[in-house]
């Protein structure tokens, strides 16, 4: 493969930087980079269901009905607390045996299930794929940071001027639109500076992925930075794991540094004409 | 001729204090009726109960012989029978606010077409054009792709008796339009609602422009503690004022 490269290129590099180029781009090296997809999806998934999770919960603490109140109280103060970590480990396992205790209480005789140690018997039991464990990490990063979403988007719900609301109600629209066309869509201004921050967060959560047993870019860099000892060659390279860490702050950075100019752009557009002139 | 508007016997209650204790009130087309009274007296209230912005706790609203139906809930609160009603009512009853209250994510054009297209199902182009006539007429349709932010008070409330006018409202309320007004601007408001007057528009207004009341209504109405005091055409009302408490908020105020 990288006989294919321009000859002048080879040239630049040399002997050595061509076998380091090799290293960097065998398999495993590239299953790591490949890997990236992973932190990606959930970070956009989860983010996205973080929001929809916000906007509800968000919507309950406003509502005029007192149980859906308590129950975006509940939601927001509960999630909150609870360490992302623990969430990311509670939430995935426990849905998965809830599942499987449904389906061993549909499919599985009592024998079946008393042969199996108690547990769900063979028909009821189900494997969980890294593609499962992903959209559960999705799940379990917009239930969490939906909390945090929810008192943001609350808040900014509270600070779009009351008149502009009454106005849209003197002019006929219904209880629904006020609230879409009108109190969501100016929202984003109030809300974007702490969703920014929600989304940061959920960005670093992101490096957790391996707890559900997803090789993620942490899980990779574990691995490729590990002391290489192999018995034909011999020690391949010592501990070089903060290297391969290394590669993922300067990773992370990037991404902060690209969250905050589109930011920067999501909030130039909400606040288009919001600006005061004086 | 019948009425426009027809409000009976409104009273309202926020907790256990009254502040409306009974005011009816009837506009018959091309009635322009100032409602005057020193602040809390109940005026600005009294005008939120006709499009039920603020519910009153009794009392009946026609407009245009339509009664609005009312109820009292399980709580003992008033709720409209059928919200669509009200939302109906709303869309024929223009409001102008103090505080303007223009949409600041729209800009003007797009304040001024928003509730035609939205709310009675105005053809776009349609409601283009009719905003920009109206935009004209309050002589504004040059910054019709400004946003509300970069006006002057006058310009946003021309704006908004624009977008009241929009809706081809069978009467308009005016909620002490000028009061947030710097005093140079408080003309150019004026002046677009006396054309509104001379052109027939139903109008009712809460104010503080002694002046525009005298020059422009044919009906003023003196609030004092939640009921009417005293009522009648400009001439009489304020030449030969009957009750003391006009005589005295009449002495208080000066009429430019």
């Amino acid at each position: 493969m990288l006989e294919m490269l321009p000859t002048w290129l080879i040239d630049w590099l040399g002997p050595d930087g061509m076998a380091n180029l090799a290293y960097l781009t065998n398999g495993k090296h590239l299953a790591w980079y490949a890997s990236v997809r992973y932190t990606l999806i959930a970070a956009v998934c989860g983010a996205g269901l973080a929001v929809i999770f916000g906007l509800l919960g968000a919507g309950a603490k406003l509502s005029k009905f007192a149980p859906l109140r308590w129950l975006g109280d509940i939601y927001t103060t509960m999630v909150r607390g609870v360490p992302d970590v623990l969430f990311l480990l509670f939430f995935p396992l426990a849905f998965e045996q809830g599942i499987e205790y449904i389906m061993a209480k549909m499919y599985c005789s009592p024998d079946a299930v008393a042969a199996a140690g108690g547990v769900a018997c063979k028909e009821a039991q189900w494997f969980l794929t890294t593609t499962e464990y992903l959209v559960m990490a999705c799940f379990s990063l917009g239930i969490v940071y939906g909390a945090f979403a929810a008192n943001v988007i609350y808040g900014a719900l509270k600070a779009v001027p009351k008149g502009q609301l009454e106005a849209a109600q003197a002019f006929g629209f219904n209880e629904r639109e006020v609230f879409w066309r009108f109190q969501v869509r100016q929202m984003w201004v109030y809300a974007l500076p702490g969703l920014s921050n929600v989304w940061l967060l959920l960005l670093k959560a992101t490096s957790l992925l391996s707890l559900l047993q997803i090789t993620d870019i942490v899980a990779w860099a574990d691995r490729l930075g590990a002391p290489n000892y192999l018995p034909m060659a011999g020690l391949v390279h010592p501990d070089w794991r903060w290297k391969y860490y290394l590669v993922l702050f300067i990773f992370y950075i990037l991404l902060t540094f690209i969250s905050e100019r589109f930011f920067g752009f999501l909030q130039a557009r909400a606040s288009r004409g919001m600006a005061r002139a004086n | 001729m019948a009425a426009v508007l027809d409000v009976q016997n409104i009273h309202k209650r926020f907790g256990s204090l009254e502040v409306l204790h009974g005011i009816s009130l009837q506009a018959e087309a091309g009635d322009v009726i100032s409602l005057i009274g020193s602040s809390g007296s109940g005026k600005s209230t009294f005008l939120r109960c006709i499009n039920l912005l603020e519910m009153p706790d009794e009392g009946e609203i026609q407009l245009a012989g339509e009664m609005i139906k009312l109820k009292t809930n399980h709580k003992g609160r008033r709720t409209a029978v059928d919200p669509k009603q009200v939302q109906h009512l709303r869309s024929r009853v223009g409001m102008v606010f103090q505080q303007f209250n223009l949409w600041a994510h729209l800009n003007i054009l797009e304040n001024v077409m928003e509730a035609p297209v939205r709310v009675q199902g105005v053809d776009k182009a349609e409601a283009r054009e009719l905003a920009l006539d109206y935009l004209n007429k309050v002589g504004i349709a040059h910054k019709a792709d400004t946003y509300p932010a970069f006006l002057s008070g006058g310009q946003q409330q021309r704006v908004a008796i624009a977008r009241a006018l929009a809706m081809r409202p069978d009467a308009i309320l005016f909620d002490e339009p000028t009061s947030a007004l710097d005093p140079e601007l408080v003309g150019e408001v004026l002046n677009v609602m006396r054309k509104l007057a001379e052109e027939g528009m139903t109008m009712l207004v809460v104010t503080h422009e002694m002046g525009f009341a005298r020059d422009v209504s044919n009906k003023v109405i003196f609030l004092h503690q939640g009921l009417i005091e005293e009522q009648g055409p400009p001439s009489e009302v304020f030449s030969q004022p009957k009750s003391e408490r006009l005589k005295q908020f009449l002495s208080n105020t000066s009429i430019k």
